[in-house]
């Protein structure tokens, strides 16, 4: 039933972050890739399978058939035998044969219905969403209209005035009446495509609409268009079925549904001949259940989260085992956090993919890190792992490595035990508000089941508490019971921060959070952390890829490459005596606040793919001084005047 | 409050297209049903059937087709459906009235339940992600939910009421029995809607769960939820509160789209059981040519498929506060 596309389509989920690339891009989903991922899904195989078994016989059904289905020759009513496998029906023709021959018009209906209404959806569904204005304004009305019209009812009303309607009558009105729910789609679909770049640019280069639609559009859409075949074939055969099953349409055709109408009528269930009411049900199911398999099959490939991916631990390039819980932990007096060897890997279709490769650090009471890279080094994974917040849509596993904070392995604690760390000692604040904030809820409710999660304050004590944390954020407290919908970004991206102090954390893990931001309100929210660290005393990790960004604010620099750790050392040290070539290489492609001006050289080439990193050191390849012994083997980290730097060219020094 | 009025302007506009349908349907078939239906009839039957016919078709003579489509509609919308051929001389109201309660409380009452445990078992399902009831879930669902509901039906029909004996085979209630309001009769109704609510049920169920389970597990990827792990919330507020109430939102979208699914099989459904509500009367009305009842009943159906979907879209503007403040 084509009701169970109805979410999973209407929302496509996004790509998920992090080195998990198999989602189809809205450019890649080309019949090639389409085939192979449909070999690889059990419920598409077994869809094609039954699709397949049904075409031979609807092909061959007299080859295949033992007797004609229309000849009364054999005594009537018989019971299943070695002749007649189905038995007989009351004037004495073989079931088995009739059901043989019945596949060919449920086969042809459920393609021809599929092909007429998937047609009528993308020509309605594309135009519309494409040309927009007040043509869409009519076909998306026609559309819901005919989406909420009772079709079945509505079919009966037509066929009861044309009482012998032909297969072609058949097919056009069910084709006719069946599009509205894949246009509908389709024509989202088309609306957000519209905004893409590549649409842009192909109108810009003054291509022809037809040539926009046929060559840039449609293909992106493959998946969608098969989905809105799949569910309108469902809806056929069920439909039809139904139909023919009330003695609409012709009664002596050959088809599942007009066999249970004569089962019905001669009641074949209580005259004992079972089988003739209860084969051509199977085979409607059968079919059906091959439609809605393979529909469901599709979108699993085209929202992956859909599907379970198993990490195969036995092929981790190292496993080694994780760290052992009785051990006591001894931590410098003064550090809150550690973190030792800390190893993550994602499952992917191509096997296990490290991306966040034994990474260790340490953090002072009060200090401000911040983590650097490219998107995809890994670094906001290693964020998300330190705080146990992995799983989809960012699938990691920590393989290897201990967290130890307060004294304890977070990496061991239990999902209870960890509840109890959470937010009191350690919150997170996430890259866009607007999707870290439940949409449903107030800002206050989303405060209050924090507060209600970690004291047994009243809800008085909590409408305080929830003031003083915004006013500490500068918004005005008449907000506190606003959606997030109704603020706009930068107070948004505040409550957020307002959110993570309801409990005076120890230790604050922000993504990115002003990336979302222009670039004053950047700034000014970046004052803001910075003014509360200092006021409230947590220690803060910020992830971002702005480098000049934290450059006034924190402490100490992470830059993270591949998964690993490039370079460590003091924020004024990095800046000034950049050590790494990748940190060289990240200073030179960003503009000097202080120093002069200098051309922006930036980095050539691009990550290595972690499925498979270079031997030695990973930047080799974009490496302006590599050398031989860079890719000899594995690069240890070398300490240089307080800094850690992992490159050969330093070893002297260290 | 802008949100629901503008839904009630799309549903004025929708009941008003499925009229002019059930005026223009019998026109446009070949040979113009309406007129040839007309002439056939002429002189067979009694002249208050042929009137009747006139009405449901809104056929009179000497006016132009124009003349004839308004004044069909004002019919219509006072609730003139003309008077039925096989209970003449019923009004035509009168009968739809009388089916009405009985599938409005079967129906109604198997969609509701199939929704909110299809929902549940859904949204449960994908919580507990990978688990043995999520995995077997969506292949035994997809093939349970490709049964057509007749076929459904007739099987259980043989099997709990001619092979086990437990539940009477059809029949809203047991014909020595008259409608009453007392317990013996409420408990004889009860006992003869267990089957068919029960295949409603089972074949409706399906796509529900289905739906639910794909939304959950988008939802499951977005960050409030990631937040909400963060925040140390407990998995069951989690579960309601922060995936359940998001992706329920989807679900109750589709909801028009699916519910086009369950008013065909409960249309079959009740024809297999004999059920005297509104689409057992429907299919009879087919069967006997009774084309004013029949026109009556569809509209009545498209009537309530429209308020189910109205029911539909209040809930999203209840659970969901970017609804209420769409402009």
């Amino acid at each position: 039933m084509s009701a169970s596309s109805v979410g999973a389509t209407d929302q496509l989920a996004t790509p998920p972050a992090g080195p998990a690339p198999m989602v189809a891009e809205a450019r890649s989903g080309r019949w090639g890739d389409l085939w192979r991922a449909v070999g690889r899904s059990k419920k598409a195989v077994v869809g094609v399978l039954i699709l397949l078994f049904f075409t031979v016989l609807a092909v061959f059904p007299g080859q295949i058939a033992p007797y004609s289905p229309t000849a009364k020759i054999f005594p009537p009513a018989l019971g299943p035998s070695s002749q007649h496998w189905l038995g007989t029906t009351n004037v004495g023709e073989d079931i088995f044969s009739q059901l043989i021959w019945g596949t060919r018009l449920s086969l042809v209906i459920a393609l021809a219905v599929g092909a007429v209404a998937t047609l009528l959806a993308v020509l309605v569904g594309v135009s519309a969403g494409y040309l927009g204005g007040a043509t869409d304004g009519f076909l998306s009305l026609v559309t819901d209209v005919i989406l909420v019209l009772p079709i079945f009812p509505l079919i009966i009303v037509i066929a009861a005035y044309e009482k012998n309607a032909g297969l072609l009558t058949l097919i056009v009105v069910l084709g006719v009446l069946g599009w509205s729910y894949g246009a509908r789609q389709l024509r989202s679909q088309t609306l957000s495509l519209r905004r893409r770049d590549f649409l842009e640019s192909a109108r810009v280069r003054g291509e022809r609409r037809s040539y926009v639609i046929l060559h840039e559009i449609l293909p992106t859409m493959t998946s969608l268009i098969v989905a809105t075949f799949l569910g309108s074939a469902v809806y056929a055969v069920l439909t039809a079925a139904g139909l023919q099953f009330i003695g609409l349409g012709d009664p002596s055709s050959q088809s599942w549904g007009t066999m249970l109408y004569w089962a019905q009528s001669n009641e074949a269930l209580i005259a004992g001949m079972p089988l003739w009411a209860i084969a051509p049900g199977v085979c409607v199911a059968l079919l059906g259940a091959a439609f809605a398999l393979l529909n469901y099959a599709f979108d699993e490939i085209s929202s992956p989260a859909l599907r379970v991916r198993k990490l195969d631990r036995a092929r981790l390039p190292s496993v080694e085992p994780s760290s052992e819980p009785a051990e006591p932990v001894s931590v410098e007096e003064g550090t809150i956090l550690k973190v030792e060897e800390l190893t993550v890997a994602y499952a992917t279709d191509g096997g296990p993919v490290v991306a966040v490769d034994h990474v260790d650090l340490e953090l002072a009471r009060g200090e401000f890190l911040a983590i650097v890279g490219e998107s995809g080094c890994g670094k906001s994974t290693l964020l998300y792992a330190i705080a146990r917040l992995l799983g989809a849509p960012m699938a990691g596993e920590i393989v290897g490595g201990r967290v130890l904070f307060q004294g304890r392995d977070l990496v061991l604690l239990e999902e209870k035990q960890l509840r109890a760390v959470r937010w009191r000692d350690l919150s997170v604040v996430m890259q866009s508000a607007m999707n870290a904030l439940n949409p449903v809820l107030t800002v206050a409710e989303q405060m209050r089941d924090a507060c209600r999660a970690h004291s047994d304050w009243s809800n008085a004590e909590i409408e305080v508490r929830s003031r003083e944390v915004l006013r500490l954020v500068s918004i005005d407290p008449v907000h506190l019971h606003s959606y997030p919908h109704q603020l706009s970004g930068g107070m948004r991206q505040r409550a957020m921060i307002a959110m993570a102090l309801l409990f005076t954390p120890e230790l604050i893990i922000m993504d990115e959070p002003t990336s979302a931001l222009d670039v004053v309100a950047q700034r000014s929210l970046m004052m803001q952390i910075k003014e509360l660290q200092e006021e409230l005393g947590f220690a803060v990790i910020f992830v971002t890829h702005d480098m000049s960004l934290v450059s006034h604010f924190s402490d100490r620099l992470l830059v993270m490459y591949a998964g690993q750790v490039a370079e460590l050392s003091q924020t004024s040290e990095l800046f000034d005596r950049p050590l790494h070539p990748y940190s060289q290489g990240l200073l030179g492609a960003f503009p000097s606040i202080r120093g002069p001006k200098v051309r922006l050289t930036g980095i050539p080439g691009s990550p290595p793919n972690l499925a498979n990193p270079p031997r030695g050191c990973r930047f080799a390849p974009r490496c302006p001084s590599a050398e031989p012994r860079c890719t000899a083997g594995e690069i240890p980290l070398y300490p240089v005047n307080g800094s850690l730097v992992r490159c050969v060219l330093v070893e002297d020094a260290s | 409050m802008r949100f629901i009025l503008r839904r009630l302007g799309f549903f004025v506009v929708t009941l008003w297209a499925a009229i002019t349908l059930n005026f223009f349907i019998p026109r446009l078939m070949p040979g113009n049903a309406a007129e040839a239906m007309m002439t056939r009839f002429h002189g067979h039957i009694n002249p208050q059937s042929l009137h009747a016919l006139e009405v449901a078709f809104g056929v009179k003579a000497h006016q132009s087709l124009v003349g004839q489509y308004f004044s069909y509609l004002g019919n219509t919308v006072r609730g003139r459906f003309g008077t039925s051929l096989t209970f003449f001389p019923d009004p035509v109201m009168k009968d739809v009235l009388q089916a009405l309660p009985w599938t409005l409380v079967l129906v109604g009452l198997t969609t509701i339940l199939a929704f909110v445990l299809g929902t549940m078992i859904g949204l449960v399902g994908a919580w507990r992600r990978g688990g043995l009831v999520d995995s077997a879930m969506p292949p035994i669902f997809v093939i349970t939910s490709a049964f057509p509901y007749f076929w459904i039906a007739g099987i259980a029909i043989w099997l709990f009421s001619l092979k086990l004996n437990w539940l009477p085979h059809g029949g809203g209630y047991d014909p020595i029995d008259t409608p009453a309001w007392t317990w013996h009769f409420a408990h004889d109704a009860f006992v003869h809607a267990i089957l068919p609510a029960l295949t409603i049920l089972v074949t409706a169920i399906g796509g529900w769960i289905l739906t639910m389970r794909n939304n959950t597990i988008s939802v499951l990827t977005e960050d409030y939820v990631r937040m909400a792990r963060a925040k140390g919330l407990r998995p069951w507020r989690i579960m309601w509160t922060y995936a359940g109430r998001n992706a329920i939102l989807p679900n109750l979208a589709g909801f028009a789209m699916s519910l086009g699914f369950v008013v065909a099989g409960a249309i079959l459904v009740e024809y297999v059981f004999n059920y005297p509500g509104v689409g057992y009367y429907f299919l009879d009305a087919v069967t006997n040519q009774d084309y004013p009842l029949m026109q009556g009943l569809f509209l009545l159906i498209t009537v309530a498929v429209l308020t189910a979907i109205l029911a539909a879209d209040v809930a999203t503007a209840f659970l969901d506060p970017r609804t209420r403040d769409m402009r």
